[in-house]
């Protein structure tokens, strides 16, 4: 699979995502926040980041550039499409995704291990997963989804809610939401499945770092 | 053309820092508040002929998300 990881200024984690990629098997090109043709990917990563130094929102001016509009074409063509962290921000504000993420609920930037359970979902990028219940980093000040209540329904009547905060043995309650997400959300997707946010960082989970981020990339292999 | 755009949280959608400063100052007076929400202001300055449909278009599509932001348009009159 050939992955393009994309970076906007003010990006952080495309060395990270660049090494589990390569990791997982994947061939990985860097994509300016300039380019306009995503034709040669399979899949394009968005990383996590400050993109536009968060400012105005997170993830909000990122949806102003030539890359946005390709990734929208690149959306049409049914190509995957992962957020992490500021790249589920930047897929909300672009609408490729539902809802927004709005400031934690204890004002804080959080930076911490945390337990999230795959939900059954009609997400593409997860089918192969085996390990429902996955271990890995958050870190973010802007990570509490939120949406309106039809939206809400919608996301659980069509299967899109694809990852929610649990603790060790995946029981999904107020105790293990680390920032005040609906439903403890912690990723969603697209009403076609090929479009993924979610806010934990697997590409901090991998090789040296922990198996459980290798299992979420199964789909790289 | 100059106006002040106000964008604020949507009601019903959490504003974790209206409510600590909230909190903060129920503490400070010792008397209850009812709702504190905070937002952003921007002060615009723009001279085009389309200047207020520009203006709107700022407001909507860039400075506020509609998911969970409202916005308020203050234009400012010519003679002031």
């Amino acid at each position: 699979m050939k992955v393009g990881i994309v970076r906007f200024l003010g990006t952080n984690c495309d060395y990270d995502c660049e090494f589990a990629a390569n990791y997982m098997g994947a061939q990985t090109k860097f994509v300016w926040h300039e380019q306009t043709n995503l034709k040669e990917f399979d899949c394009i990563i968005l990383p996590g980041g400050f993109s536009y130094g968060d400012y105005l929102r997170a993830g909000a001016l990122a949806k102003f550039t030539k890359l946005a509009s390709a990734l929208i074409e690149f959306d049409k063509y049914g190509g995957y499409i992962l957020g992490i962290c500021n790249g589920f921000q930047i897929l909300c504000e672009l609408h490729l995704l539902d809802g927004a993420l709005i400031t934690n609920v204890n004002l804080r930037f959080i930076h911490k291990q945390v337990h999230i359970k795959l939900i059954p979902s009609i997400c593409k990028l997860t089918q192969n997963i085996e390990k429902k219940i996955l271990q890995m980093p958050i870190a973010h000040k802007e990570g509490n989804f939120y949406c309106d209540e039809t939206t809400l329904k919608k996301l659980n009547d069509e299967n899109r809610i694809v990852f929610k905060y649990c603790d060790k043995d995946g029981n999904v309650d107020i105790g293990s939401n680390p920032n005040g997400s609906l439903e403890n959300i912690a990723g969603i997707c697209n009403k076609k499945g090929n479009v993924l946010g979610l806010m934990p960082h697997p590409e901090r989970a991998v090789s040296f770092l922990g198996q459980d981020g290798e299992h979420f990339f199964n789909f790289l292999r | 053309m100059k106006a002040t755009i106000i964008v604020k949280p949507k009601k019903g959608v959490l504003d974790p820092q209206g409510n600590a400063i909230k909190k903060v100052a129920e503490n400070y007076f010792g008397v209850i508040f009812g709702e504190i929400r905070s937002g952003k202001y921007f002060e615009v300055e723009i001279e085009h002929e389309n200047a207020k449909n520009i203006i709107e278009q700022l407001a909507s599509k860039i400075l506020s998300n509609e998911i969970i932001e409202d916005y308020e348009i203050i234009y400012e009159s010519r003679n002031s």
